[in-house]
């Protein structure tokens, strides 16, 4: 599903030259539900920027689908985007004057899906979330676990190939942080492939494999048993 | 999709109601200014565009130079219009026009008509007044024939048809017959009349023979060119043809008249021979420099509160991008908030100026509209220029939110950068620049208007009640009767008073040289108490005099003005020095001082004074303060009985005068609301600003007080930087509001200096205004408890 070869993100200032990615490579297959961990600086949002297609590569090569990405325009990656990938924050990131429903929604909307089919697959993926009762309520009357439910649910609403979760549970008590695992672990069964960024080793035992990096590049894979 | 943006956007609004307001009323009163400044400028530039005719119709103007000065004429001899007619072939039609006070008699309605002009018959033809009854051919072809305007004709006629009825006219009550009734003349025409009389009343029984005049002016003229002609190449016969025709006499009389052909549309807004009776095109610059300035700081505040939120919006926008949104789609969301917030700014538009209108029109001193929704053009464009505002000032903001690198934003580590920081700080300095600029501008209009109030004139205008006999014979008669009335202290008369028109006069003066030297000179014809009821000075000779015989027929008093003009180092000097004036010949008696007998706007010009009674017709009564109004109605039961025939009416002198200064009153007091309304934008906008800066800085406030910050220490870190954008703005405004005003003041004849204290004054009051809403916001901050705003990381 993904392939990254020689991928490369420097950010340059005026007097600075700041190497994110350096000649990256690695492959992440249908199915799978990988983890990348790595300390504070080591490139882990850069690499999730570029695997949501949010921003592009300096150099080197990356396939979606078997589709060359690196070069594409912003119109390109956002149509890409809409249909093919789901994104789960560390601060949940709602809209705070939309409802739990019209948050949900949202990517319907972009995919440009008429209201009475949206109302249908909202309410459906609410229901699997178990915040259909929550639906009028907006994002400050929730705790926290169910504002993460709630973000899952705008993820998974449009049927992603792939989800790209930051630090999921970082905002989370362990309880509430086992139920979204749990939630994710549920998704990546059904056949939807998980690249998660993680600082917890916790969290990270639910992945088949852990990507581990260091100043730009990639040291060591673990295969989870 | 659409539905989205809306909700979010007025969800937005309503939990930012402060935010909202600011920017929603800023921006609404930035507008209405605009509006209302627009239609006035659009009115001012509609002026006798309504002709259809108007391309070819052309005002004759001269310029008639005399060995002493150019006497800049607004029209030409009688002679000229007809003669121009037979002698040049693109020239269709002519149209003379002359303007009168009349007395108008129709039964026991009798009425002083101000407006009133005598026209030439080709007056419906060349001009689209619109003539409801009556041949517009014919109406004015007769002598005696009269047009009325539909509101005058009802004053005479109420419900009765007017046409062919017969009323007097003039106080020998010559019969006219009513020929026609004109729709009223609208108000931005510069030829304003209530009563048209035909021109052939002048020229067939007034002054036979005048039409054959070239050395006689008087009335204005307008040429209708055949379409296709070119009024330069017109205009360049003109020396020939007065040669040709006058040659001789032009030599001999010493006056040579140059003829200009003035476009209809230029003679309101662009002649400058009517003085302040015309407008200005200046001013129409200077109120659409302050509508766009004004427009701008409503402008600048919507971005910089705009963009100073961008730290917020930015979530939305990470959120909206990873959930499919691509930038153009976001950009269209914000430039359609903005031009949502600027739909609503135009509804208040809309009421702020349907409620203002009537104030407005007061202020401007006309009716520039009755009602906003009368021309639903102005509204639809004012809607456009609604929705083209939003997306303007929508396009910055909206450039700046979507630019976010959204997992960036969406971590939580957004920063605003110090470009958006600079590009704010530098928009409230131009904001300020224009504020204080203005606040200048307007404190200099007002020192001048002051001055032009509390400057010595030379004269007496104190307690001078002003009645016009309009010539009736009892004049005299009515003087004396008035005279004898205890409350009245003394009376003159004269054919004019200072601040109204006065006769000029073809004159000949003996000067330094011993030679009769021909000039124009301004003429009043007075008896002999003027000098002394209007305390004029004598500085050389003696005023008139009872005791000398000569003094009614041989006798002449010069002001230093004239005296200098014909080369006299000193008044003493012309004394028995001879003139001839319009028949008479005799000695100059006396010198006056100059007093101004014009506006201040213009210098003194040479004057002379001579005693004709027949010519008198103004009475002027010095009254006692005490019990007015029982004097006056002493007054008028004298000119009741006396002169029975006329209605009665009268001014005082002062307020006659400074009625000369009404257009630059109006001009200070339109100035000086826009100034305030500036500011308060300004300020508005500085307000949304600094409570959004302390906002930010609410974590770094909380820390300060916790390593033990004063309050006073807090308030002072806060406003430091936004009184220092102040400062940089006053640094730029003075010099630059210094040049302009500098400029301004030029065209008075008599003005003030720009003080320094005007700066001082402006800055200081800028501070404050700016201080006062800083410290405000940074009050409520530093007060608040740290333990709360430490809590929220």
């Amino acid at each position: 599903m993904i392939r990254i070869k020689n991928l490369e993100k420097i950010y340059r200032t005026e007097d600075v030259e700041t190497v994110a990615l350096n000649k990256l490579t690695f492959e992440v297959k249908e199915g799978e539900f990988v983890a990348v961990m790595g300390p504070s600086g080591c490139g882990k949002s850069t690499l999730l920027n570029i695997l949501g297609l949010l921003d592009d590569p300096d150099d080197g090569s990356f396939l979606f689908n078997g589709i060359e990405v690196a070069k594409f325009n912003e119109r390109k990656r956002a149509e890409l985007r809409k249909r093919n990938i789901g994104f789960v924050f560390q601060s949940f990131n709602l809209i705070d004057e939309l409802t739990v429903f019209e948050n949900v929604e949202l990517p319907l909307i972009y995919l440009g899906i008429k209201a009475p089919e949206r109302k249908q697959r909202v309410e459906a993926v609410l229901d699997k979330m178990q915040i259909m009762h929550r639906r009028n309520h907006y994002p400050q009357q929730l705790s926290g676990g169910q504002q993460q439910r709630v973000a899952v649910a705008r993820a998974v609403v449009n049927n992603p190939k792939l989800i790209l979760a930051d630090e999921p549970t970082g905002n989370l008590d362990s309880s509430n942080g086992n139920e979204v695992m749990a939630l994710l672990t549920d998704l990546n069964e059904q056949g939807t492939t998980i690249v998660m960024v993680t600082h917890s080793e916790h969290d990270a035992r639910y992945s088949h494999r852990i990507i581990r990096m260091l100043d730009g590049q990639t040291v060591t894979e673990n295969i989870m048993v | 999709m659409i539905k989205n943006y809306l909700k979010v956007a007025f969800r937005k609004l309503w939990s930012h109601k402060a935010f909202t307001f600011i920017n929603i009323i800023g921006l609404a009163i930035g507008m209405t200014a605009c509006f209302l400044i627009y239609l006035y400028v659009t009115f001012e530039l509609s002026y006798d565009t309504f002709h259809t005719k108007a391309d070819r119709i052309y005002r004759i103007v001269a310029d008639i130079k005399t060995p002493t000065e150019v006497i800049n004429a607004s029209g030409p001899s009688w002679a000229v219009p007809p003669n121009t007619k037979d002698e040049f072939p693109e020239v269709e039609s002519f149209v003379r026009i002359s303007g009168d006070n009349l007395l108008i008699r129709k039964g026991d309605k009798k009425f002083q008509e101000e407006n009133t002009i005598y026209a030439d018959s080709a007056f419906f033809h060349v001009f689209d007044f619109n003539l409801l009854r009556g041949n517009p051919q014919t109406a004015l072809k007769e002598q005696l024939s009269i047009v009325f305007s539909e509101t005058a004709a009802k004053k005479y006629f109420g419900k009765t048809d007017p046409i062919g009825q017969t009323l007097l006219v003039t106080g020998d009550g010559l019969p006219a017959k009513v020929t026609g009734v004109m729709k009223d003349i609208p108000e931005n025409s510069h030829i304003k009349a209530d009563v048209v009389l035909s021109m052939a009343t002048i020229t067939q029984k007034f002054a036979p023979g005048i039409d054959s005049q070239y050395g006689n002016y008087g009335a204005s003229a307008y040429l209708l060119l055949k379409p296709g002609s070119n009024a330069k190449a017109l205009e360049a016969k003109f020396p020939g043809f007065l040669e040709r025709r006058n040659g001789t006499e032009m030599k001999k009389i010493q006056m040579y008249p140059t003829l200009f052909l003035e476009p209809l549309k230029d003679v309101y807004l662009r002649s400058t021979r009517d003085g302040s009776k015309t407008g200005n095109i200046y001013n129409v610059y200077i109120f659409s420099i302050i509508a766009v300035f004004i427009l701008l700081i409503a402008c600048i505040n919507f971005i910089n509160l705009t963009t100073a939120r961008a730290a917020e919006r930015a979530k939305e926008v990470g959120i909206r991008k990873v959930a499919g949104a691509d930038k153009f789609q976001l950009i269209w969301q914000f430039i359609g908030e903005s031009v949502m917030l600027c739909f609503i700014a135009f509804l208040l538009t809309i009421l702020f100026s349907a409620l203002l209108l009537p104030l407005f029109n007061q202020l401007a001193g006309k009716t520039i509209s009755t009602g906003i929704f009368h021309n639903m053009y102005h509204v639809f464009q004012l809607f456009l220029a609604s929705i083209g505002i939003g997306l303007l000032a929508g396009i910055y903001p909206a450039l700046v939110l979507t630019s976010f690198k959204p997992i960036i934003v969406l971590k939580g580590r957004f920063a605003t950068g110090t470009k958006g920081i600079l590009l704010r700080k530098g928009l409230v300095v131009a904001q300020f620049t224009i504020s204080i600029a203005l606040i200048i501008a307007t404190i200099v209009v007002y020192n001048q208007m002051k001055y032009m109030r509390n400057q010595d004139l030379g004269f007496s205008k104190d307690q001078m009640m002003i009645i016009d006999t309009n010539g009736d014979p009892a004049k005299k008669a009515f003087q004396q009767a008035v005279a004898s009335i205890p409350s009245v202290k003394s009376t003159a008369t004269s054919s004019s008073v200072p601040g109204g028109g006065n006769p000029a006069a073809y004159s000949e003066i003996e000067n330094i040289k011993g030679e009769l030297q021909i000039a124009n000179l301004d003429l009043y014809f007075v008896d002999f108490d003027y000098i002394n009821q209007f305390k004029i000075k004598m500085v050389a000779g003696r005023a008139f005099s009872k005791d000398f015989m000569t003094d009614t027929t041989q006798a002449m008093v010069l002001n230093e003005a004239a005296v200098k003009m014909f080369g006299y180092s000193s008044p003493e000097q012309a004394i028995g020095k001879r003139f001839k004036q319009w028949g008479r010949e005799g000695k100059i008696i006396g010198v006056m001082k100059d007093f101004h007998f014009r506006s201040l706007q213009q210098p003194i010009k040479p004057l002379s004074m001579r005693i004709v009674p027949e010519g008198s017709n103004l009475v002027s009564v010095n009254v006692s303060a005490a019990n007015l109004p029982a004097t006056i109605s002493a007054i008028e039961n004298k000119w009741k009985t006396l002169i029975p025939n006329r209605p009665f009416s009268y001014y005082f002198l002062d307020e006659f005068f400074d009625k000369q200064y009404r257009g630059e009153e109006r001009f200070g007091r339109l100035f000086l609301n826009f100034a305030i309304l500036a500011i308060i934008i300004s300020c508005l906008g500085l307000l949304g600003l600094a409570s959004y800066s302390t906002v930010q800085r609410t974590k770094e406030i909380g820390i300060r007080k916790v390593l033990g910050a004063s309050v006073s220490g807090i308030v002072n870190l806060l406003s430091k930087e936004f009184l220092k954008l102040v400062i940089i703005s006053f640094a730029i405004a003075a010099p630059l509001a210094w040049y302009f005003m500098y400029k301004w003041l030029q065209d008075f004849a008599y003005h003030t200096s720009v003080n320094v204290w005007v700066f001082v004054f402006a800055g200081f009051s800028a501070v404050a205004i700016a201080l006062f809403t800083v410290s405000f916001q940074a009050l409520k901050a530093a007060i608040a408890n740290p333990v709360n705003s430490l809590r929220t990381e």
